[in-house]
């Protein structure tokens, strides 16, 4: 309705190439607006919470919900972006990397060291260093890769250009050096390892970020890395992204320009998935031999996505750092942890869809950060609703009948019968199945209000988060592997497909009955 | 003598697997412009040969020879680009994308803009135009929009065959286009190849398991029998064969048995 | 021993040359750096390392082998049985004997309970989906090093005593050594023969070994191959854990040892060849040679541990260069 009233009002317009601009704004906008008003209410999300807890949005110290919320937003999409990345490489591709943490502590390690020890006549053995294993293991990996390595080449010689010759190294310089480090080991290690079994990736790729996680933690180079107390950067963070609360508003301009980084983040994901190369990764996710035999160098395009890929982290994970209260570089950034966080945020919102991952981690985070100080005993009710462990109990019961859903089939079949899926099966089906889980949950919901009585702990929500997000990944990796946004995306393609049969055969009817 | 023609050439090609040797020094010769059939019985080596000549498999000895070129070295990705396409025995699309998809991407790969991640892939719309070309031959322009995993196995053979199309090779594999087919689809699904390569001209060699099949059909046909070339020639060569006949006749292959006694199976 | 040399395809026999010419080379390096005594006892701690990078390898590449199944969660496996063998040992009164026996026992029936369950329940609806099955191992290995950490505590456990039949000392290469550290090879060589044997004499292991070929036939003749594939899943697991504990005595019980041994194991998985036992057999003991070796060689040259913990991973990233199906793989 809105887009006929738009579009009426446009074809008024009487200047004919006026016009057309106007028409193509107006579909882009109309096209996208759910991402626009997403645009929107991230931008206005500082004022909303100010307004709702009367709260300031710039806060002359550091306290106030609008300034606290700004910074768990922000890191927040900064992990959203993080699990995009992930995506990019898991879901859209079918590439499964352990090791996607290293890049995204990379990014922060490389940046502050070399700010904090930036040696100009190092910098060139540095990146001869680099230049050659990347040159060796592109020799000796019995590869034609002739590309890659003029890329590599190139952007060593890029980072040689940025490095000053002499003197300090800003942040900005040190940061696209981290840049061109994440894509050379990116491009070199998916070179030596996407040719061969996916299984020798994930574990190559596992082995690597393990390597340089327990390297950060090493006392041996304490003085680059901070070991385990990790790597303080207060004194080399430009002051323009020192995001304390104080009345300029640094800390909202940083908010603001972080929702900027995610919104642009997400369009390039979103036309890298719809270009060609895009299309082609679809393919080889689909079938790669086949898209070898029609024409496609298949480990180009992987290599070539798990590139974009990293250097994705690895600006997330800079972005990240920076807003992390304490100010130090963790060497957890580089550990497994990381790796788990996008592959989970992936998995519940849906992977190979494009804005599961970023729901889910908004959800999860926001949600946790929330609940984080929230106490509650097994009989608290939640939203005034359900105690807690009739939650449980009815968790419980939906996850059993869906882990164990082939058997209660099979079970179901001998009481029904088995037959070809009739509307008349399916329902007696649903039926069935709704029957046991009824039936599951009231069994559990009365022995556990039996034991209710005797559970009268405190718990912690932040104790157990880890747990139920444990809990949370593998019900879905078992009932719903589709995660939310890929089932509801499923629901609707069902759906809409379900109506062009029911069309397409009222039309062949209707053409039977025209036929004399 | 007129010297002939020949598009692609095996010479004296040869597959181990372990102490099994599924192709045995086989030479063989495909005429440009020619339908050329490889028939045999189950286990004959034909498919093995098959994947030699495309890339797919790596030959333990001998070379393959496309217009006066050894592509032996050749990855899969460069054979394509160099005019050879091919379709496999099992059905190989890509299951989640749709028809259009499928053939589009095959008309893609030939083009240079595949790296091109900036743009859309709707800018590259002559991709678009070839793939409805292909598909239109092929006869599936109603079900664009179908998911490929959901089609009918025959429509799924026509899609290959519209890939193959839209690729544009100069020559086509076809591995047992009709594997899997009803009976009755068998003869129009061969009557559009045979359209396509008359249409065209381009060459196509095609296996079969099915002798009927081919009979009719062909240029030239290449009898397979445990890893070597039993003959090869017309179809009327191959039906007056002493050799074919007395391989096939005498004791395991009935339907071959019946095709040369001219009775359909 | 002769008919196996006999029968070995040129890629293994050239890869046997390799292995020979690669512990001559590292043998060579620590005499001449470090003189008889040292370079024995860094050999010994290689060989003790190896078997134990072993007991978890071993189970890792059985399960891969037959099922298809990288099992990230085999590092978990480790570390839970031997923070339950902990437990028990502390829990159990009597001499430390018993206690050691006991922790053995509950720790390995304890883990094999749970690879059991995990086979059964999580694995199996998903051999139509690989992905999600390597996915679900490493988000399992991930929950399951939470649950030991909020169970036990984040703090690292000090080793306990041995056994006292093995809480001796003898003298080897001018060192005094616990027997125990005697007795931990001597396990490895015992696990090592006695999956041998399984696999190559009894019924079971010729199932085992079929199914690895060609699992779809086993199922044709009539096997149930459900119950073999829980039964590997079960040894392996087994396997990891008894690891854990037999480290006990020895460093103690840290959290970080789960992943420490998982990347060691598929280090060594990825040299010795994905499914190929005496790969894995042998390439253990390189992976702990090449570790010990270094380990020596930082501490007396750069002062640094950082050359140990890169050492195996260099190692790894050169086979995958040469060899990517690892030593004695299968493949091409």
């Amino acid at each position: 309705m809105v887009e006929r009233f738009v579009f009426a009002r446009i074809q008024r317009i009487p200047d004919s190439t006026l016009r057309g601009l106007a028409e193509r704004l107006a579909r882009l906008v109309l096209e996208n607006w759910f991402f626009a008003l997403v645009f929107v209410l991230l931008w206005r999300f500082p004022y909303i919470v100010a307004d709702l807890s009367g709260s300031q949005v710039k806060p002359s110290r550091p306290t106030g919900d609008s300034a606290f919320w700004q910074s768990e937003m922000a890191r927040a999409l900064t992990l959203a972006c993080l699990a995009m990345s992930y995506n990019l490489l898991f879901g859209f591709s079918g590439i499964v990397s352990f090791g996607h943490a290293l890049f995204f502590g990379a990014g922060g390690y490389v940046t502050f060291i070399l700010m904090g020890h930036y040696d100009a006549g190092l910098q060139h053995k540095a990146l001869v260093l680099v230049l050659l294993v990347a040159l060796g293991l592109a020799l000796f990996s019995r590869l034609r890769a002739r590309a890659l390595v003029v890329v590599t080449l190139s952007g060593v010689l890029l980072a040689l250009l940025l490095l000053p010759a002499e003197g300090a190294i800003s942040f900005w310089q040190a940061a696209a050096v981290a840049l061109l480090l994440s894509l050379i080991v990116s491009l070199t290690s998916g070179v030596v390892t996407l040719r061969v079994r996916g299984i020798y990736f994930a574990m190559f790729t596992l082995a690597l970020a393990e390597v340089f996680w327990v390297l950060a933690k090493s006392g041996t180079f304490r003085s680059y890395t901070g070991a385990e107390d990790g790597l303080a950067f207060r004194s080399l963070l430009p002051p323009a992204l020192n995001v304390t609360p104080t009345a300029d508003g640094s800390r909202l301009t940083m908010y603001h320009w972080t929702v900027v980084f995610f919104a642009i983040i997400f369009l390039a994901i979103r036309r890298y998935m719809s270009s060609p190369v895009g299309r082609v990764m679809l393919a080889i996710r689909d079938n790669e031999e086949r898209a070898q035999t029609i024409g496609y160098h298949t480990l180009f395009y992987k290599v070539l996505t798990m590139v974009f890929a990293g250097a994705i982290a690895t600006l997330s994970g800079l972005l990240f750092m920076i807003w992390a209260t304490d100010k130090i570089v963790h060497p957890d950034t580089l550990s497994l942890a990381y790796t788990v966080d996008p592959l989970l945020n992936t998995l519940i919102g849906g992977v190979g869809t494009l804005t599961g991952p970023v729901i889910a981690t908004l959800g999860l985070h926001l949600g946790e950060t929330y609940l984080r100080n929230e106490t509650f005993t097994l009989g608290t009710r939640v939203f005034g609703l359900l105690a807690v462990w009739q939650i449980i109990a009815l968790a419980i019961a939906g996850a059993l009948v869906g882990v164990f859903r082939h058997s209660l089939t099979r079970l179901g079949e001998r009481l029904i019968g088995a037959g070809p899926r009739t509307p008349r099966y399916e329902r007696l089906m649903l039926a069935y199945r709704g029957g046991v889980f009824v039936t599951l949950a009231a069994v559990l919901l009365l022995i556990g209000g039996q034991l209710r009585g005797e559970a009268e702990a405190v718990y912690n929500v932040a104790d157990l988060w880890d747990l139920f997000l444990g809990a949370l990944f593998v019900v879905v990796v078992m009932v719903l592997p589709h995660g939310i946004v890929g089932t509801w995306n499923r629901l609707w393609a069902t759906r809409r497909l379900r109506r062009l049969e029911r069309q397409m055969r009222q039309e062949r009817e209707a053409a039977g009955a025209s036929k004399p | 003598m007129v010297e002939e023609t020949f598009i692609l050439e095996g010479k004296g090609l040869r597959k181990e697997f372990g102490s099994l040797v599924a192709v045995a020094d086989v030479d063989i010769r495909v005429r440009a412009g020619e339908l050329h059939a490889i028939i045999g019985p189950n286990g004959a080596g034909k498919t093995t040969l098959f994947n030699l000549l495309s890339g797919n498999l790596r030959p333990t000895g001998g070379t393959v020879w496309f217009k006066g070129r050894d592509i032996t070295a050749e990855p899969l990705h460069r054979r394509v680009h160099l005019g050879i396409g091919r379709s496999f025995q099992i059905t190989n699309i890509f299951p989640s994308l749709t028809v259009l998809e499928n053939v589009r991407l095959a008309a893609q790969a030939l083009g240079g803009d595949s790296f091109k991640f900036w743009w859309h892939f709707r800018r590259f719309a002559q991709y678009t135009e070839t793939a409805l070309t292909a598909i239109a031959q092929v006869g599936l322009s109603d079900k664009l929009a179908v998911p490929a995993a959901v089609l009918p196995h025959g429509d799924q053979r026509k899609l290959e065959l519209a890939i193959l199309l839209a690729s544009d090779a100069e020559l086509l594999l076809l591995d047992e286009p009709t594997a899997g087919m009803a009976t009755e689809q068998v003869p129009p699904l061969m009557e559009t190849i045979r359209a396509i390569q008359r249409g065209t001209g381009k060459t196509i060699m095609l296996v079969e398991h099915n002798m009927n099949v081919v009979m009719t059909s062909s240029d030239r046909i290449t009898v397979m029998h445990l890893g070597a070339v039993l003959a090869e020639g017309t179809p009327a060569e191959i039906a007056r064969n002493e050799t074919v006949q007395q391989a096939y006749l005498g004791e395991l292959y009935g339907d071959f048995a019946g095709i040369i006694g001219g009775a359909s199976t | 021993m002769h008919s196996y040399f006999a029968h070995l395809s040129p890629q293994h026999r050239r890869s046997w040359l390799l292995v020979v010419a690669y512990v001559a080379v590292l043998l060579t390096i620590s005499l001449a750096d470090f003189g008889a005594n040292t370079a024995g006892q860094t050999m010994f701690r290689g060989v003790l390392l190896g078997m134990l990078i072993f007991l978890v390898a071993s189970g890792l590449s059985l399960i891969f082998g037959l099922l298809d199944v990288l099992n990230f969660a085999q590092g978990a496996f480790l570390l839970i049985g031997a923070y339950v063998g902990y437990d028990v040992y502390l829990r159990v009164d009597g001499s430390a004997d018993v206690r050691f026996l006991a922790a053995i026992i509950s720790g390995v029936v304890f883990v094999a309970l749970i690879g059991a369950i995990m086979e059964m329940g999580l694995i199996r609806p998903l051999y139509a989906r690989p992905v999600f099955q390597l996915v679900l191992t490493f988000g399992l290995g991930a929950i399951f090093l939470d649950l030991v950490e909020r169970y036990y505590g984040a703090d690292p456990k000090q080793p306990l005593a041995p056994p006292s039949l093995l809480n001796s000392n003898f003298s080897l290469f001018g060192q005094s050594l616990s027997y125990y550290r005697l007795f931990i090879i001597v396990l490895g060589i015992v696990m090592m023969i006695g999956v041998f044997l399984l696999l190559n004499r009894t019924r079971i292991g010729i199932i085992i070994r079929a199914g690895v070929q060609d699992p779809e036939m086993v199922q044709a003749l009539g096997i149930n191959v459900w119950r073999v594939f829980t039964l590997v899943f079960v040894l392996g697991a087994g396997l990891a854990a008894l690891g854990g504990i037999a480290l006990i005595p020895y460093q103690g019980a840290t959290l970080g040892m789960g992943n420490q041994f998982l990347i060691l194991a598929i280090v060594v998985i990825v040299i010795g060849g994905m499914g190929s036992f005496e790969g894995t057999a042998i390439a253990s003991i390189i992976v702990g040679l090449t570790r010990a070796v270094a380990e020596q060689l930082s501490l007396a040259h750069f002062n640094a541990p950082v050359l140990a913990e890169t050492s195996v991973l260099l190692l790894m990233i050169a086979v995958l260069l040469v060899q990517p199906n690892g030593l004695f793989g299968r493949g091409e």
